[in-house]
């Protein structure tokens, strides 16, 4: 569930209590400023901080752009009040209510979790609709699906009175006695922050974000980002839930016009001003906001009669006018995008850096690994491989074998149909005929996530790592999957891992910072960690030197021996494949024209033509 | 059946106007992989046009042209101010600053005008109807299919015929490419804000004529609508936006006349559910806009 438990559990919980006690400090020095006026805002606040802090686990996680977890919220504040309000003053409003409704009288605590309830039902259907829809980081059907959520609940709760008290009467608790102090919203904050935090470190929430980084590469990892994607988006519309609950209760009534557009957008704001990939972005967001519109609505309604200060604000009139906050808010949102889009703190967490910091001395290099035996057991089959995109024959009949105590490579010329090939071994590209198997395995119609957990994982021709995780974080990923779905295999050390590859130096540096080469050693350490059975690796080689090619050699076979898996591998580069292959099958117009030892394939007169005749000349 | 000519007639006409708003959507998708939340703005900057020439006593013809060359106009400045910083940028950043677009257009108008609603008078026309066999329908209807009818006919002429229609419908094929076949970048992504801006024009001239009233919220519905269609159509396919936009109007009105009384007021929340089950059914919308990704 996680990885290392005091980084993954310990350090988040204390960061969360830290962070906790920060803005709860800061409300209390504000409200003692300000009086009972400050003593509301801070209390809003709060309460946003939870409904942000929702949002984050989804949108911060996966990448994804939701409008409609305000939605969610209007469903949540719709089920607490007509669960919470006595049955005396849901007559006055809505005597006439389905269902018996009219009589239902429960605790505010209990109707908290039947809100909680009933909303996770429709965020289960909600989600899966997102998941048809194809939906991946920055997906543009998924937030517009998301979007139409926001108006249909919208709907639904203007033209349904019966249940609602429609537009304008809205349905309300009796007046005062409603929320007695804060300790609800204090309780629900703490709950919301550790939830959040915890989600980010644990196995799932890493999927998910290697997911939002690079979807493709996750699968080919064996993630499954539709399952990630549907838990991030249960446990934020809880949070959220939980918040919108709280902000029914403590404004005591509810009307559609409460959870719409302007909440949306505050709470959206919020989200990406602070930085919507962390959890102390989206508090620090909520901070800023609330103070930002509140001295835009002072300075809108006295000019610049604020904080004492007695400046002469008329020539500034023209700016300094009510509504002056909805222009702030919409400007934030704007100006961020434009110039700072990943926010004031980006993904930066405080247990991180405390974490970083507090790291008990140096952490010294692992111990070599031992070479795993592979067991030759299980071997990769295709057989009879048609691949036909569009009127283009791809692949026609193709069919290799490898065994895991051996290196298989696939030579051919540029459009031979090597990487269509691997795409049709890793489920990226789907056959027309012919049959993928390992060992007794079917892995013909498998999706890509179930073929990599079966143990066939690839590398990518054009490089797709995780660009803003660590370099641990990467191989991490993979450890993660092969940790749950490969459990007959012995989990690889990360860390042995990573010095083996070469990589220890550059651990805590976020993948998008490294140079060519080692991103490339990076890769191939990642495939290895998810204990695979075989690993396909496309041109690895691609963009070296040949010197660097040459040491690619002894990085291959490295890895491959840490975690016992067999290879094939593609590549242009002759004298590598030479160099590494126990067996070589040439391809040439989407078939196999040869097959044998380097020896036989450096002799055979049909490669010379196809293939090595053409560079032999130059 | 006549109850069913008369639904498809006022369907069309309905989704006429949501036809030019989903192609404007889809052009300035193809180009820049843009969602534009901000497209119903366009709409508002010209709402305000009209109520301030018809305070200033210009006769509708005129206005016309006003809404027309506004709408070009906003679009064009939109672009330049806040879509052409964000150009390449990751699809989360886009949808965001074009919802961020959206809140600024209109919170400017509820800082310097007013939130309340301002009316204007509409043309006298929009609510004749003639006799057509046993149909009743509306010259307003009539015109708006017969416009939309032009301006779609116009817009393939323009797509098909020109070395500007050539150079854009490249840049939406493969933006890439294009630019390296020596395809300007700028000059075809204002070109396509250009025509999404005029193509939102004509909408808007039909929105407001039936509205005959503006506020600075009112660019939402449109918004709503030219992107549900646009994405109905398949983003990226400029047949399938018109075919969204007609197919929208149409189940909109169907709806309407169809479902009892009880449900009637919840037509738009049973549209949506329907948009969301298309969805969930065929993920790529009406038209199949094919994407392939090198790996």
């Amino acid at each position: 569930m996680f990885p290392d438990l005091r980084r993954d559990v310990v350090f988040p919980i204390a960061g969360s209590v830290i962070l906790f006690t920060l803005v709860v400090a800061s409300g209390l020095v504000y409200q003692s400023q300000f009086g009972s006026v400050g003593e509301r805002l801070i209390t809003i606040a709060l309460i946003d901080a939870i409904i942000v802090l929702g949002m984050q686990v989804f949108i911060g996680n996966t990448g994804i752009l939701s409008f409609g977890h305000i939605g969610f919220g209007a469903i949540a504040g719709y089920v607490f009040a007509v669960s919470a309000i006595s049955p005396v003053e849901k007559m006055k409003r809505i005597p006439d209510a389905p269902f018996g409704l009219t009589d239902v009288n429960v605790a505010p605590l209990l109707a908290v979790l039947i809100a909680l309830a009933a909303t996770l039902v429709v965020a289960l259907v909600v989600g899966l609709g997102l998941a048809r829809s194809g939906a991946e980081s920055g997906a543009v059907s998924a937030t517009v699906i998301t979007l139409a959520l926001l108006f249909v609940t919208h709907e639904v709760a203007r033209n349904w009175p019966a249940v609602t008290g429609g537009e304008r009467a809205g349905l309300s608790f009796r007046i005062g006695g409603t929320l007695n102090g804060r300790v609800a919203i204090y309780v629900a904050l703490l709950l919301a922050i550790v939830v959040a935090r915890l989600y980010a470190q644990s196995r799932g929430g890493r999927l998910a974000v290697a997911a939002r980084e690079d979807d493709l590469a996750a699968r080919a990892m064996g993630v499954n980002p539709l399952v990630q994607q549907m838990v991030a988006l249960l446990i934020s519309v809880a949070i959220v839930s939980v918040g919108a609950s709280l902000r029914v209760y403590e404004k005591g009534s509810i009307l559609p016009g409460d959870f719409f557009f302007n909440l949306t957008l505050v709470t959206l704001v919020m989200l990406i001003v602070g930085g919507r990939r962390s959890v102390s972005g989206a508090l620090l967001g909520v901070a800023v906001i609330t103070a930002g519109r509140e001295l835009a609505r002072r300075l809108g309604q006295d000019g610049f009669e604020v904080f004492g200060v007695g400046l002469d604000g008329a020539p500034l009139d023209w700016i300094f006018r009510e509504n002056l906050k909805t222009v702030f808010l919409g400007v934030s949102m704007l100006g961020f995008m434009i110039w700072r889009p990943s926010g004031l703190l980006d993904d930066w967490e405080l247990d991180e850096w405390l974490h970083a910091k507090f790291r008990r001395s140096r952490e010294s290099p692992p111990a070599s690994l031992p070479v795993v035996e592979p067991d030759d057991s299980a071997s990769l089959v295709a057989s009879g491989v048609d691949v036909a995109f569009g009127g283009f024959q791809a692949l026609t009949g193709v069919g290799i074998v490898a065994t895991r105590s051996e290196v298989v490579g696939i030579i051919g010329p540029n459009g031979a149909g090597k990487t269509t090939l691997l795409n049709v071994i890793t489920g990226l590209v789907e056959s027309d005929s012919g049959r993928i198997s390992l060992g007794d395995t079917d892995l013909t119609t498998a999706p890509s996530f179930k073929i990599a957990r079966s143990g066939l994982v690839r590398t990518f021709q054009n490089l797709r790592l995780f660009p803003s995780l660590t370099v641990r974080e990467n191989v991490e990923v993979s450890y993660l999957v092969a940790a749950s779905h490969r459990r007959h295999r012995s989990p690889c050390d990360v860390d042995g891992l990573i010095a083996a590859a070469g990589l220890w130096a550059h651990r805590d540096r976020r993948a998008r910072e490294l140079d060519y080469g080692t991103s490339r050693r990076l890769e191939l350490a990642r495939a290895a960690a998810a204990a695979p059975a075989f690993l396909l690796l496309d041109e690895p080689t691609s963009g070296m030197s040949d010197s660097e090619s040459l040491q690619m050699i002894e990085q291959v076979r490295q890895m491959a021996g840490l975690v016992g898996a067999g290879v094939v591998v593609i590549d242009h580069d002759l004298n590598f494949i030479i160099g590494i292959c126990d067996r070589i099958y040439c391809l040439d117009c989407g078939q196999v024209i040869a097959h044998g030892t380097p020896e036989e394939i450096q002799a055979d007169p049909v490669v010379q033509a196809a293939y090595i005749g053409s560079t032999a000349e130059g | 059946m006549t109850e069913l000519l008369q639904n498809l007639i006022d369907g069309l006409g309905r989704g006429s106007i949501y036809a030019l708003l989903a192609l404007g959507v889809a052009v300035v998708f193809g180009v820049m992989h843009l969602l534009n939340f901000a497209h119903g703005e366009l709409i508002t900057v010209s709402g305000y046009a009209t109520f301030w020439a018809m305070g200033a006593g210009w006769s509708w013809y005129l206005t016309v042209a006003l809404i027309v060359a506004v709408s070009v106009a906003t679009s064009l400045a939109i672009e330049r101010v806040a879509f052409s910083r964000v150009r390449g940028a990751d699809d989360f950043t886009l949808l965001l600053t074009s919802f961020g677009v959206h809140f600024v257009v209109s919170a400017i108008f509820l800082l310097y005008v007013s939130a309340s609603v301002k009316t204007f008078p509409r043309p006298g026309w929009v609510t004749n109807t003639y006799a057509l066999g046993s149909l009743r329908v509306e010259v307003f209807d009539t015109v708006v299919i017969g416009v939309t009818v032009v301006t779609l006919l116009a817009t393939t002429l323009l797509l098909q015929r020109t070395m500007f229609g050539l150079a854009l419908r490249a840049a939406a094929a493969d933006f890439d490419t294009a630019r390296l076949m020596g395809v300007r970048s700028d000059s075809v992504i204002r070109g396509a804000f250009a025509l999404s801006g005029l193509l939102a024009g004509i909408a808007s001239v039909f929105w407001l004529m039936r509205a005959g009233s503006i506020s600075p919220s009112a660019g939402i519905n449109p918004m709503l609508k030219g992107v549900l269609a646009a994405l109905v159509g398949g983003l990226g396919s400029l047949r399938g936006a018109v075919l969204g936009g007609l197919a929208l109007g149409l189940a909109e009105v169907l709806l309407r006349s169809r479902l009892p009384d009880s449900v009637a007021s919840l037509t738009e929340g049973v549209v949506f559910l329907l948009i969301a089950l298309l969805f969930i059914f065929r993920p790529q919308g009406i038209v199949t806009v094919t994407h392939a990704e090198r790996v």
